[in-house]
């Protein structure tokens, strides 16, 4: 069914003619609100562009595939930039990159990392997301710093009422890749060029996962009281509401404890790190809004135009401010207006801090990041709920996503 | 004459060619080759399907679940024939019964399952709080890789409906003549439902029972919506693997040969279904 409905469309859009307006055509993953905040930089910038909205990382594969894809597109899912970039989809941007005048230097580390695959630049961010720990000030006065004190916390915030039934937990089960990157993960060695699945790190990552549910009363007791948790967006937000003491979460936080909340005080801690591994302190995990260009671009240069405008001063300011995002370099990242001002901006401020530090990690680019990550949560959900053992987990997890990056070599 | 029908049957035959007998063979081309749908597939022969049948991590596993989700059908089947045979009866306000337990089977897929996420739900559940104010153990439903696919059972029961309709327009039309004969010979209850009132119905059994069998196969929108194939894989049956492996992972030649897995059991499933079919159903007119 669905391969039928893939080559149908391939042939549909192949039928149709490229738009013969040398219009810049843009497909961005924003819908709702924030599409009007994106489509207020297009207009800044260029009133003649026109955006396709909430468009899905699938839809623009199939473009791709059909040869007819947009001018510049977004990536929701960064883990598909591994794929994208080798099997050629996309424009590599190096040149572009430095004949636009712009410096590598410029940008925090974490920015462009995430956009190099072999060496070669195949994306450029517009704003990144800075996954840290998030803790209420009503229940925890100060935060964790390891592990270890993570799991004392979680140990004495969880709360039951008279029945036994959970009413507060600790730590809300986080991501299993940010758990893994807050306990010094090794996912690839760029040395070897090898997938380090079951690197000892990881194994001790996973391990960390299952203690601090341990910790809380159970996996399944957690899972079923988290299950019970409303929409993050809005008032019933579970963490503002104090269900959970701490969670791995971003920046946008910073503008919703103060829209969703009366006055709920909320803290912003690096990610807690294992106690022998001091040199951890300090960990962020990044995400971020990828812009792509495609490999066979009918408007190469003018979409680079709009991405190395889209690195300015102006560019950048007008897109964070509103979207709550962080911006790429360290320059920016100091402006007053992102830090001052609004009564949540130096909460904020202290996300935007996070993101250039020297730790500030995201998961490798590779062909099979998304199996990757996929089989990682779940090796972490079947030592979690007690089927297997961090070792025997992770194997499955080299010995799979290895065979299928062997078909890229 | 003959060209003329051809013309008219054209946009069906051209529709039918290009795009569902031309898009199954080619997939049958391309699970034998190494697919990754953004670059030429490059044929491997036979290896996706060696992958397939080593992997017990996934592909076994989900075989697995799916099949545990053929405890679905003898409870429906019995569940909507029992309902139909209550709803048969000759009572006040019967329709209105009727209506009520055939509504839940209109409630759209996508709006039932987010439903269903709610009343599952361990925490505020209506069904936990329900079993709770009978002092009674409360599973974690959903959060549990023991309970998860028994919960998605029980959220498909209460879609029962859809069969139960069938079954119980196939109840009238079963001739009364029969049933009146059975009495003067002094056949009670249980002997005129196994012997006039099955035998009768087992046409609509068979056809109930075919249904079931190629969408049990084929489930997929609940779970992708409402667990993702979690806890711990409970839920990942074969359908979403498939779709996780063409459409998250680049592994479209895997996937197509996962579909041509998936046809043969379909139609091996619905060969023995026939199969068998000689020995319990019944047309009207045949010989028992």
């Amino acid at each position: 069914m669905r391969t039928a409905a893939l080559l149908a469309l391939a042939l549909a859009a192949g039928c149709k003619n490229s738009p013969s307006s040398n219009r810049l055509r843009v497909w961005s993953m924003w819908g709702g609100d924030e599409e009007e905040v994106f489509r207020s930089v297009l207009r800044a910038y260029d009133p003649t562009i026109t955006n396709l909205p909430s468009v899905s990382d699938d839809k623009t594969i199939r473009a791709l595939v059909a040869g007819a894809p947009p001018d510049l597109f977004t990536l929701k899912d960064p883990s598909a930039l591994g794929a994208l970039a080798a099997n050629k989809a996309l424009r590599p941007l190096d040149d572009l990159f430095a004949a636009a005048g712009l410096k590598e230097t410029d940008f925090t580390p974490g920015a462009l990392s995430q956009c190099r695959f072999r060496g070669k630049l195949y994306a450029i961010p517009y704003l990144l997301d800075c996954m840290v720990l998030l803790y209420n000030k009503k229940l925890v006065q100060e935060p964790p710093r390891t592990l270890e004190e993570l799991e004392e916390l979680c140990k004495r915030l969880t709360k039951r009422d008279s029945t036994g039934r959970i009413t507060q937990i600790g730590l809300r089960p986080p991501e299993a890749v940010q758990l893994l990157g807050a306990a010094g993960a090794r996912f690839w060695d760029e040395k070897t060029e090898r997938l380090t699945a079951d690197d000892p790190r990881n194994i001790e990552g996973i391990r960390w996962y299952k203690r601090l549910m341990d910790a809380q009363g159970g996996n399944e007791a957690v899972e079923a009281f988290s299950a019970g948790f409303a929409e993050d967006m809005g008032s019933s937000n579970p963490f503002f509401k104090g269900l959970a003491a701490m969670e791995f979460s971003g920046q946008w936080n910073a503008n919703w404890v103060f829209k969703y909340t009366p006055g709920e005080e909320i803290g912003v801690a690096p990610l807690p790190y294992p106690a022998d591994s001091p040199k951890l302190a300090g960990t962020a995990w990044l995400g971020g809004n990828l812009f792509c260009l495609p490999r066979e671009g009918k408007q190469t240069d003018a979409a680079f135009a709009f991405l190395k405008w889209s690195q300015t001063r102006a560019g950048q300011l007008t897109f964070a401010s509103t979207m709550h995002g962080v911006p790429n370099q360290r320059a920016i990242l100091q402006e007053p207006t992102l830090r001052t001002g609004a009564p949540w901006r130096p909460l904020f401020a202290r996300f935007l801090d996070l993101a250039d530090s020297p730790r500030a990690s995201h998961f490798p680019v590779l062909p099979v990041a998304a199996l990757y990550q996929s089989e990682l949560t779940a090796a972490c959900d079947a030592v979690r709920y007690g089927r297997k053992s961090p070792q025997e987990a992770l194997k499955t997890v080299q010995d799979k996503v290895s065979r299928e990056l062997e078909k890229y070599r | 004459m003959r060209r003329t029908a051809y013309l008219f049957l054209a946009p069906w035959l051209i529709g039918l060619v290009v795009f569902t007998i031309g898009p199954v063979l080619a997939t049958l081309f391309l699970s034998f080759t190494d697919y990754r749908v953004l670059s030429p597939p490059r044929w491997v022969g036979l290896e996706n399907y060696k992958e397939l049948f080593t992997d017990t991590e996934t592909f076994w596993p989900s075989l697995g679940n799916t099949a545990f989700l053929f405890l679905e059908l003898p409870l429906a089947l019995t569940i909507g024939l029992a309902l139909a045979l209550l709803l048969n009866q000759k009572l006040k306000g019967m329709a209105l019964f009727r209506t009520i337990f055939y509504l839940p089977s209109l409630v759209p897929t996508v709006a039932s399952s987010m439903l269903w996420l709610w009343l599952l739900n361990p925490e505020h559940g209506l069904i936990n709080e329900a079993l709770r104010a009978l002092h009674l153990p409360t599973p974690t439903w959903l959060a549990s890789p023991l309970w998860a696919k028994p919960a998605i059972i029980l959220m498909d029961l209460w879609g029962v409906g859809g069969s139960m309709v069938i079954y119980l327009a196939a109840l009238q039309g079963v001739p009364q003549d029969y049933y009146e004969a059975a009495e003067l010979d002094g056949a009670n209850a249980w002997q005129r439902l196994r012997h006039i009132t099955l035998p009768s119905l087992s046409p609509v059994i068979f056809f109930n029972l075919i249904l079931g069998v190629i969408g049990t196969f084929q489930y997929f929108t609940q779970t992708f919506l409402m667990t993702k194939g979690g806890p711990d894989k409970a839920t990942l049956f074969y359908a979403l693997s498939l779709y996780q492996n063409a459409f998250e992972f680049f592994r479209m030649g895997l996937a197509c040969a996962m579909a041509w897995v998936l046809f043969l059991l379909t139609i091996l499933a619905t060969w023995l279904v026939f199969k068998s079919s000689a020995r319990w159903v019944y047309y009207e007119g045949e010989k028992a």
